[in-house]
């Protein structure tokens, strides 16, 4: 069964197409990310399926039903889903376990509200208020009224921007506990190691359309050759790189970053390099295509 | 549901409670006036009447604000930080969130009504009967209940927290101070007329009156300041169902985004 169904859907803004002609489907189940630069268009897709906007043209299921539905069958739709919105969106004055026990009483069967707290890692925090808490916080909050009705569906919009690293995988390690449990996951994001982490499949977006639909593995072997990284040490003079690789230089990044059809060779050139001008190759890397290099490839960006 | 709407009203009575500007705008600043005020006229001298009329138009005042200002504030900022949004995508019916708001907002207002009233009454020595209570309640409900529906209404028309206050207050000030809150206001008569057709003055008149009651048994109430009220109450509330927006004006970020996209697919065509 399917919890996603788009066929030919299009948002359009006056003259400018924000989506145009999608068309996918998402297994229950499955954990899909939906990647692409900002203005890509991922933002109005995921509000399409969540109900917020319309659709200019096309159609779209999610659980089998219209996300625009109103009324009785409306309501029932909205509480087998769960959101996770782009912005947090949470009464400041209430306490963590203020917000997890009025959010409980709106569905049938919810989760218990200490689950809820532990799962998110807030139960020390359950008495403070929401506005005093940090912003991974707070974001863990947003997750646990997504959650706490048992949703068949999880939107989550841009999850860890503006996290700090040790939030981020707070809030990744919850996600995975989520969709290990069964819970589809539709999950808009810019951060290419979230998706690889997280996703069983990956869309990519760009100027609306998909432009590649694959899983992790699929998507990195897309970008190409084998890659020869060298991250060069500060300073280093670029004198004597013979051209074929002075091309691959990234002076903004100090980086070389080259896809190699001859990998020997073009080591033995880069070492011999190395070696005549005395550059420290501890960062040297190399190794399959990164998704971040197919990503970048699909979308046509430098970096 | 009722159990639902039970807890709606209690979170957003509990919301009420936890915001100091909106117990200063109920409580504190129409206190503070009816003290000066009391003083002013000599509180234990002025007529009854007059008495009356000061303790309820300043009943009023406060319990205006709170239906109109405080809640058309604080759906306004609700609308901002995305909490509508959230709770626009929740099972609850939508007109559930704003019959647990209103309630809530119309209770919390006759509680700071009521206290109002008692402060009034005893700095002034006045009597009034139990009969006048009825009446009082009456008024209050109805006319909290059209304020609240009026201030959901003309949120439409607010497109941010910080640009709420120009709108309320050039739409609240002129009407309760026309209507005679700190006040009464016999002249010009087409003004005075003009005045009893809005929400403003049935609230003080009628209250005014039921203070001055002085007879046995139940203080009467006039139908028609309850109509009128209850015509604003439907007024507001169908301008709110054909106009109401959940969603604040498009954020910045993501105009900006769309913007950007546009530029590169225009390069795109161009190259």
């Amino acid at each position: 069964m399917n919890a996603i169904e788009t066929e030919r859907l299009t948002k359009r803004f006056g003259g400018f197409s924000a989506v145009h002609d999608l068309s996918f489907a998402v297994p229950a189940g499955q954990v899909t990310a939906v990647l692409g630069p900002n203005g890509a268009g991922k933002t109005t897709l995921i509000e399409m399926l969540e109900g917020f906007q319309a659709p200019t043209a096309g159609q779209v299921r999610v659980l089998n039903c219209d996300p625009r539905a109103g009324g009785r069958a409306g309501q029932r739709w909205r509480a087998r889903i769960g959101l996770v919105l782009q912005a947090t969106s949470l009464d400041s004055q209430l306490t963590v376990l203020e917000a997890l026990r009025l959010w409980a009483g709106l569905f049938d069967q919810p989760i218990p509200v200490a689950e809820v707290l532990d799962l998110i890692d807030l139960a020390g925090d359950a008495g403070t208020r929401i506005g005093a808490l940090s912003g991974g916080q707070r974001r863990r909050v947003d997750l646990g009224l997504g959650v706490i009705g048992r949703p068949e569906l999880l939107f989550l919009d841009e999850p860890t921007t503006g996290l700090d690293p040790e939030a981020r995988r707070g809030l990744w390690a919850v996600i995975q506990q989520l969709a290990a449990g069964g819970t589809t996951v539709l999950l808009a994001t810019h951060y290419l190691d979230e998706a690889q982490r997280l996703a069983d499949r990956i869309i990519v977006l760009d100027d609306g359309q998909i432009v590649a639909d694959a899983s992790p593995d699929q998507l990195r072997a897309r970008g190409g050759m084998p890659v020869i990284r060298l991250r060069l040490p500060r300073g280093t003079a670029l004198d004597g790189l013979p051209a074929s690789l002075a091309g691959h230089v990234d002076p903004a990044r100090g980086e070389l970053s080259l896809p190699s059809a001859d990998l020997t060779g073009d080591l033995a050139t880069l070492v011999a390099w190395a070696r005549a001008g005395d550059v420290d190759l501890t960062g040297l890397e190399v190794g399959a295509p990164s998704l971040e290099d197919a990503y970048l490839a699909l979308t046509g960006r430098t970096s | 549901m009722t159990r639902m709407l039970a807890a709606q009203v209690g979170y957003q009575l509990r919301m009420l409670a936890r915001n100091p500007r909106g117990l200063m705008i109920s409580l504190f600043a129409p206190g503070v006036i009816l003290a000066l005020r009391l003083s002013q006229s000599g509180s234990r001298t002025g007529s009854p009447s007059e008495k009356a009329a000061i303790i309820a138009g300043l009943a009023a005042f406060g319990l205006i604000a709170t239906c109109y200002l405080t809640h058309a504030i604080g759906l306004v900022a609700a609308r901002e930080s995305g909490v509508l949004r959230r709770w626009q995508a929740s099972p609850l019916p939508r007109w559930g969130y704003f019959a647990g708001r209103i309630t809530a907002t119309v209770l919390l207002s006759l509680a700071s009504g009521a206290i109002i009233l008692a402060a009034g009454i005893g700095l002034s020595g006045a009597h009034v009967p139990a009969g006048s209570v009825p009446a009082l309640l009456a008024v209050f409900v109805v006319g909290g209940v059209a304020w609240a529906a009026v201030g959901t209404a003309i949120t439409a028309l607010i497109s941010s927290a910080e640009g709420a206050n120009p709108v309320l207050i050039f739409t609240y000030l002129p009407v309760i101070l026309l209507s005679g809150a700190f006040g009464v206001l016999s002249e010009p008569k087409w003004l005075t007329t003009l005045m009893s057709y809005l929400p403003g003055q049935p609230v003080i008149g009628s209250a005014t009156r039921a203070l001055e009651f002085s007879g046995s048994g139940l203080a009467p109430v006039s139908g028609r300041d309850l109509a009128v009220l209850a015509g604003w109450a439907v007024i507001g509330l169908l301008a709110s169902v054909r106009f109401f927006r959940w969603e604040p004006v498009r954020p910045a970020h993501a105009q900006r985004d769309q913007a950007q996209a546009q530029t590169r697919r225009a390069r795109q065509v161009q190259a």
